[in-house]
């Protein structure tokens, strides 16, 4: 192994991270402040760890909570790479590593521990620290078996999220594949929310499934982390073994060339499908809008996310209008409902709406060239985002007849429609300006990786968090507010909202002409 | 003979950085006019602002014989432009690209089929299963130059037009431009092959860093086995012109 070389590409890793920052005038106290916020997050991600150790202690059950402590971290951590792209980001290609002298094995083992180094996972070892420090404290955990746990629990959570992602990327690669992994989620959420349902009014029953959880890798960490016998060799062994079936697993995966789709005739088609469905939105914008689409269509991230968005808004209006916690009564049920379809009106295409020229690359340079005002080019994505959004908007409004509890009123689909499109006009707004103002560049050809500026990450978990959880604290608040009898309010914000997305349409059209030159450095990497 | 080029003072600064310096020039109308520069010299600053890409700091610049900015919209349509980074969208297929270039030009759907058809055969772009992500570089250079003349353009602009083309490609590509200008419309070519802007444009400029004209005038002596006078010497070909404006560095490193 070439351990000089290995240590060089994790400084460069590093480097690259601070160059990119240090490019951008006054970004570097930026930098130095989402370290400091990294840091906080840290520390208090650890001092949660530290209150379940100490909650698991008390209860006698020391064990079974810090397994199921640690399973939720390790689920948390691995969802958060899959959906949205944290802690994926290789920064480099197996292509790119050929050139240094290195062997295939350690070109592999570089790329992973290069990709293990990213702050991310930095959070799940706090996380996880934080709870042995805590059993360590109340006096049930054991210190050195429990951090040599706790790091192999880090690279065995490494590989399950990179072995998932990849199986993901490869799905949505082949043909149909997008379809096969819409149905798998929708097959796994449905079926998960029908067992916890089950359970719940079986409680007997749930006995076998606990006794699974004891062969994954988060019980043996547990194991290793409050049992001073025998058993905290089996958990670690447990760790082990898991995380060599899963590397053997990924590295077989990798091992495998992508299939790439292909035409499926050698004669020219001149399908003009995505033209048509542009001229929904006036035949002027038909030929952007329609080239916006096929661009889209064709990038596998875009094709996963918006496939993964018609299942996953099943689940958030199932949830979220059953969750104990904040449906408190049909009006909670439905003040929660009224923020996940805002949430409905841009999750679809909410990672390309906040970084809009993020993946054109170099096209970016041919739009500017094309004999048309830029800001007809900025619009007519935009439009295309809201043609798509439009389309997840009506899906979830015939959806939400069968999923809602309670009586049904025709009034709730205007009041539900007017806070989705209140969600996707704002957003889209939003959307504009992070796009100009706070660009990246992406990589078309990767499925995953957290591409968004800070800027774009605000907008856009913030955007899905405030609107998931205020509307039903807000309903606990103030329930008189969340009655049908005030549908025109909803549909008065969506009309406000639509007038911000008009005005910010015109002002950065004029923002974009002053502007491009810095975005084409950024999107052609000068920059 | 009326221009279809003009530049008057042109000035492009980025910050404290000068890429471009009181830059003032002339192309006929049927002109091909090579522009010459070593690297970072300010060619492909120069063809940015003149195809409305980047905002000059300073100065003029006029079409065929109109204003140009950023917003000419009308005389974009009559210019075709190859950048140098090609400006492709990858994930397309040539045709798809091709197309979509065309019709934002103003052509219509049965014009472009006709067109894109017969460009990706004369170019011999017939591998339809395969992105323009998937082409060689040679390849997606042939795509750009059918992008930049699909619209039968009345002045071209090419970027490093002949790097990166196989031979059959550079000669189909010149006969092409010949034939461009002999119906009176005007190729502003940037390129590095010397040899190729010798025996293909009639004049040519010739920058220094910061895109600073040096020399500009008529080349087709060369080709009649002629020369060019300059600074008390003759020159017979322009590769010893170009290195004597630009300068000549020798390094010897004893390692290599």
């Amino acid at each position: 192994m070439n351990l000089d070389l290995l240590g060089n590409l994790i400084r460069l890793r590093y480097r690259l991270l601070w160059a990119k920052t240090r490019s951008r005038s006054g970004k570097i106290a930026l930098f130095m402040s989402g370290y400091l916020l990294l840091i906080a997050v840290i520390a208090l991600l650890a001092a949660g760890g530290l209150g379940a150790g100490m909650v698991a202690v008390r209860t006698g059950r020391a064990t079974e909570i810090a397994a199921l402590v640690l399973f939720v971290v390790y689920a948390c951590a691995t969802i958060g790479t899959v959906i949205l792209g944290f802690g994926m980001n290789a920064i480099f290609a197996e292509s790119e590593m050929r050139r240094y002298p290195l062997g295939a094995r350690e070109r592999r083992l570089a790329r992973h521990i290069v990709a293990m180094l990213d702050p991310y996972w930095y959070l799940v070892v706090g996380l996880d620290l934080g709870l042995l420090a805590g059993l360590h404290l109340y006096g049930a955990g054991f210190f050195l078996s429990g951090a040599v746990a706790v790091l192999l629990l880090y690279v065995c959570n490494y590989v399950t999220a990179r072995l998932l992602s990849t199986i993901v990327e490869r799905l949505v690669a082949r043909r149909g594949g997008s379809i096969l992994l819409m149905v798998l989620i929708t097959v796994l959420v449905l079926g998960q929310s029908f067992l916890i349902t089950y359970l719940q009014k079986h409680p007997h029953a749930a006995g076998p499934y606990l006794a699974w959880g004891k062969w994954t890798p988060p019980y043996g960490a547990a194991l290793a982390m409050t049992r001073p016998d025998l058993s905290a060799v089996w958990g670690l062994g447990l760790i082990l073994l898991w995380t060599a079936l899963l590397g053997e697993a990924m590295v077989a995966l990798e091992r495998r060339p992508p299939r790439a789709r292909a035409a499926s005739s050698g004669k020219l088609q001149w399908g003009s499908r995505y033209e048509r469905a542009g001229a929904f939105l006036g035949p002027q914008n038909a030929i952007l809008i329609g080239q916006w689409l096929r661009f889209f269509s064709r990038n596998n991230r875009f094709r996963m996310t918006t496939t993964i968005s018609l299942p996953a808004v099943g689940y958030m209006i199932y949830a979220f209008t059953r969750q104990p916690g904040l449906a408190h009564g049909p009006k909670g049920a439905f003040a929660s409902a009224m923020g996940v379809f805002a949430v409905v009106g841009f999750i679809g295409t909410a990672q390309f709406a906040v970084n809009q020229f993020g993946y054109v690359g170099n096209g970016l340079r041919r739009y500017l060239l094309l004999p048309a005002d830029p800001a007809v080019v900025l619009r007519s994505c935009s439009y295309t985002f809201a043609l798509l959004d439009a389309a997840l908007i009506v899906a979830a409004l015939v959806v939400w007849p069968f999923v809602s509890r309670g009586p049904f009123d025709p009034l709730m689909i205007l009041l539900l429609a007017g806070c989705s499109l209140t969600g996707m006009f704002l957003f889209l707004a939003a959307g504009l300006w992070t796009s100009l103002l706070a660009a990246r560049r992406g990589n078309y050809y990767s499925s995953f990786g957290n591409d968004l500026s800070f800027a774009g990450n605000v907008i856009l978990i913030g955007g899905v968090m405030g609107l998931l959880f205020l509307p039903p604290i807000a309903a606990s608040r103030w329930p008189e507010v969340f009655r049908s009898g005030y549908w025109w309010v909803t549909l008065a914000a969506a009309a406000l909202a639509a007038g911000i997305y008009r005005l910010s349409l015109d002002r950065a059209g004029a923002w974009f002409r002053a502007r491009r030159e810095r975005l084409v450095a950024i999107m052609e990497g000068r920059s | 003979m009326s221009s279809a080029i003009l530049m008057r003072n042109l000035a492009k600064q980025y910050g404290t950085v000068i890429a471009i310096e009181d830059l003032s020039l002339e192309v006929p109308k049927g002109a091909m006019f090579g522009f010459l520069g070593p690297n970072g010299s300010g060619k492909s600053t120069t063809i940015g602002c003149l195809t409305g890409l980047l905002d000059p700091s300073a100065g003029e610049m006029e079409i065929l014989g109109q204003r140009f900015t950023a917003e000419s919209v009308d005389l974009k349509r009559r210019m075709g432009v190859m950048p140098e980074t090609l400006g492709l969208f990858e994930p397309l297929y040539a045709h798809e690209f091709l197309a979509f270039v065309a019709r934002m030009f103003g052509l219509d759907e049965a014009t472009t089929r006709t067109r894109v058809t017969e460009l990706l055969a004369a170019l011999e772009l017939t591998d339809t299963r395969k992105t323009l992500a998937e082409f060689s570089t040679g390849m997606r250079k042939r795509v750009a130059f059918a992008a930049a003349v699909i619209h039968s353009p009345e002045v071209l602009f090419l970027d490093e037009p002949f790097e990166s083309i196989d031979p059959a490609g550079v000669a189909l590509m010149k006969q092409w431009l010949r034939r461009f200008t002999e119906q009176g419309r005007t190729v502003f070519i940037t390129s590095h092959v010397l040899e190729t802007v010798e025996r293909l444009c009639t004049a040519v400029a010739i920058i220094t860093r910061p895109g600073k004209l040096v020399w500009h005038g008529d080349i087709t002596v060369l080709a009649n086995d002629g020369s060019i006078e300059y600074d008390g010497q003759e020159f017979r070909a322009l590769e010893p012109l170009f290195l004597h404006l630009t300068g000549q560095h020798y390094a010897d490193l004893n390692w290599l």
